[in-house]
């Protein structure tokens, strides 16, 4: 089955900065991927190569088996990038009625614009000026916009900024749905509780360059560790055996060692006469993957910043 | 046919109607001012001519020669009123409205319309929606250069219109004799004068493109372009630039006579006054000269365009 994206050693430098890194990325269709990393990690510099709004330095990227940008191609990806724009001095509706005669017809019976509107829960505030809209409203409308051509393919950028925690939820539902139907989401967000949630697989991204990739809950499990709670008189001993683990105390009666399995650790302390009233293998939340995954960005999302 | 239909819809906004509604105020009061003056123009002049020997001019030829250009002016004086009437008839101040808007006044307004319209996708941050919905950007571009055009076509419109309403009444108030001209006259002579602004207006719009692309800015599109206008100009006026630069080519084409002086009479335009006096470069060179901008002007956006990466 044809990848919804595909990208080969992708490379953008700006002027001497290197905002992506010889990304390989392969997205399968109708899932809801994760995209992750810290700012200026090079995640919305993907998007923008994806859609042919940026150039690649090198490397190639594919959109539903069409090279990236192509513009035929267009009219099957939805995309939200950053927080999104409209024309403030025309409604909600009249905005997606320019974008939808910017191109193709948009496919299904008349009143697509009026159903997508319904569906990002602006039904009611449609024929406002956009000048007045919240931030909340204009990503809602900025969704309806991503979903008025029926893509195979979800383009969303941080598409959840500025929601209340109830557009949030419904927003969630919404992504499960379409993913339910076949529709690939492409999702990058900085809510990791949320992307625990809704994402079957994410990538993480640092410094342009692809750091892991998986399901969710695989990312956690590769980061497991194992807590040994032993006699307080063992720690010692506990913490020489365990050295090649890297052990750490944790308290006056347990170790902590990162990336190992628990019968190892068992097997361990055993060998050495020192016996665990308990070994418990603790699996890190998304975030705190994240976090170790990304640690040390400080410095390049400075000098990154600024594009 | 749906893109170009697309960006007359976004025209469709405040400030291109502040524009218009501002184009057509300024043609009225320069109309006003045209007639007032014409007025004055026709009551100051001498009924008859004096005789040498009072203005102090030795007889014979010098004489005969000063009674020539003296009967010249004041037939040209005694016309005026009736010249006024003629260009501010209904159908006749077509003519006036596009010189205006062919000139200097009609390329600042088009510079403010290309900074809103073109640049302000960028400064807006809306050009990456416009090009994810549509992928070919040539298109995109031209939707935006004849969308522009049209703007201009509609500034014409309205300062027409405008002289259409208020002509009549300024010509009454001022006591302007009636023109007598015929209706067809008066159409030929605003087709022709809309015809040839077509052609000025495509060029301001181009201007209005390119400085768009480059800049990525409403704020850099507008003050690039009225440079643009405002250099190009300065370099007609040098000694010997004269018949190869733009300027000079928008004026031979349009057909404004050359080194007119200030603001006393009706003007046709407000471009040849800030031009020399020198030879004009002909209409067809001003036709050729233009037409090669614009497609250059066009080839050399879209170039940067096809390029640029979309970042804002």
């Amino acid at each position: 089955m044809t990848s919804a994206i595909r990208c080969e050693g992708l490379t953008k430098r700006y002027r001497g900065v290197t905002a992506l890194d010889g990304l390989d990325l392969d997205v399968g269709p109708g899932q809801v991927f994760g995209f992750l990393g810290p700012n200026g990690a090079g995640k919305t510099t993907t998007m923008r190569i994806l859609l042919g709004l940026v150039t690649p330095t090198a490397g190639r990227a594919w959109v539903n088996g069409r090279p990236a940008g192509d513009p035929d191609g267009l009219a099957r990806i939805g995309a939200m990038i950053e927080e999104p724009a409209f024309y403030p001095w025309l409604t909600g509706r009249r905005n997606l009625e320019v974008l939808a005669l910017s191109g193709p017809p948009l496919p299904g019976p008349p009143g697509q614009i009026g159903r997508m509107l319904a569906v990002a829960g602006l039904g009611a505030a449609a024929d406002r000026k956009v000048s007045g809209y919240s931030q909340g409203m204009r990503q809602r409308l900025g969704l309806a916009a991503a979903l008025m051509r029926e893509p195979s393919l979800l383009l969303l950028d941080e598409p959840a900024n500025g929601m209340d925690p109830a557009g949030i939820a419904e927003f969630r539902t919404l992504l499960r749905s379409l993913a339910g139907r076949g529709i690939t989401v492409f999702l990058s967000s900085h809510l990791l509780a949320e992307v625990e949630q809704i994402c079957d697989q994410v990538a993480v991204l640092r410094s342009g360059r692809l750091v892991e990739q998986g399901p969710v809950a695989g990312l956690a499990t590769a980061r497991a560790r194992v807590r040994a709670v032993v006699d307080p008189a063992d720690q010692p001993a506990a913490l020489a055996l365990l050295a090649p683990w890297a052990a750490r105390p944790d308290g006056p009666d347990a170790v902590l060692v990162d990336r190992a399995d628990g019968q190892a650790v068992t097997r361990a302390l055993g060998q050495g006469g020192v016996w665990p009233h308990q070994v418990v293998l603790q699996r890190p939340a998304l975030e705190e993957a994240f976090l170790s995954m990304t640690e040390g960005t400080a410095a390049v999302n400075d000098a990154t910043a600024a594009r | 046919m749906r893109l170009l239909r697309a960006e007359l819809a976004k025209l469709a906004r405040p400030l291109t109607f502040g524009v218009a509604a501002a184009a057509a105020l300024f043609c009225l009061l320069l109309a006003a001012g045209g007639t007032h003056n014409a007025m004055l123009g026709a009551q100051g002049a001498p009924r008859h001519l004096p005789s040498c020997a009072a203005e102090g001019v030795p007889a014979g030829p010098q004489c005969s020669r000063w009674r020539a250009a003296a009967r010249a002016g004041l037939r040209q004086s005694e016309a005026e009123p009736a010249q006024v009437a003629g260009q501010l008839a209904p159908a006749a101040a077509g003519a006036e409205a596009a010189g205006l808007i062919a000139s200097l006044p009609g390329a600042l307004a088009m510079a403010l319309l290309a900074g809103a319209h073109i640049g302000g996708e960028w400064s807006g941050r809306t050009m990456k929606s416009l090009l994810t919905q549509h992928g070919r950007r040539w298109q995109v571009l031209v939707a935006k250069l004849v969308s522009l055009w049209l703007a201009g076509l509609g500034l014409i419109a309205a300062c027409w219109a405008a002289l259409a309403l208020a002509g009549p009444v300024l010509a009454r108030v001022n006591h302007l004799p009636a023109p007598h001209q015929t209706i067809a006259h008066e159409f030929s002579l605003a087709g022709s004068q809309v015809a040839r602004a077509l052609l000025v207006l495509a060029f301001f719009a181009v201007i209005g493109l390119l400085a768009a692309v480059i800049t990525r800015g409403a704020i850099g599109t507008i003050a690039a372009t009225a440079g643009a206008i405002v250099a190009m100009l300065a370099v007609a006026a040098l000694p010997g630039a004269g018949p190869w630069t733009p300027a000079t080519w928008v004026a031979s084409w349009m057909g404004f006579p050359a080194g007119l002086g200030s603001v006393t009479a009706l003007p046709a335009n407000f471009w040849s006054r800030f031009l020399g006096t020198g030879a004009p470069p002909g209409q067809l060179a001003g036709f050729a000269g233009l037409a090669c901008l614009v497609a250059a002007g066009l080839a050399v956006a879209e170039r940067i365009f096809r390029r640029a990466d979309i970042s804002g």
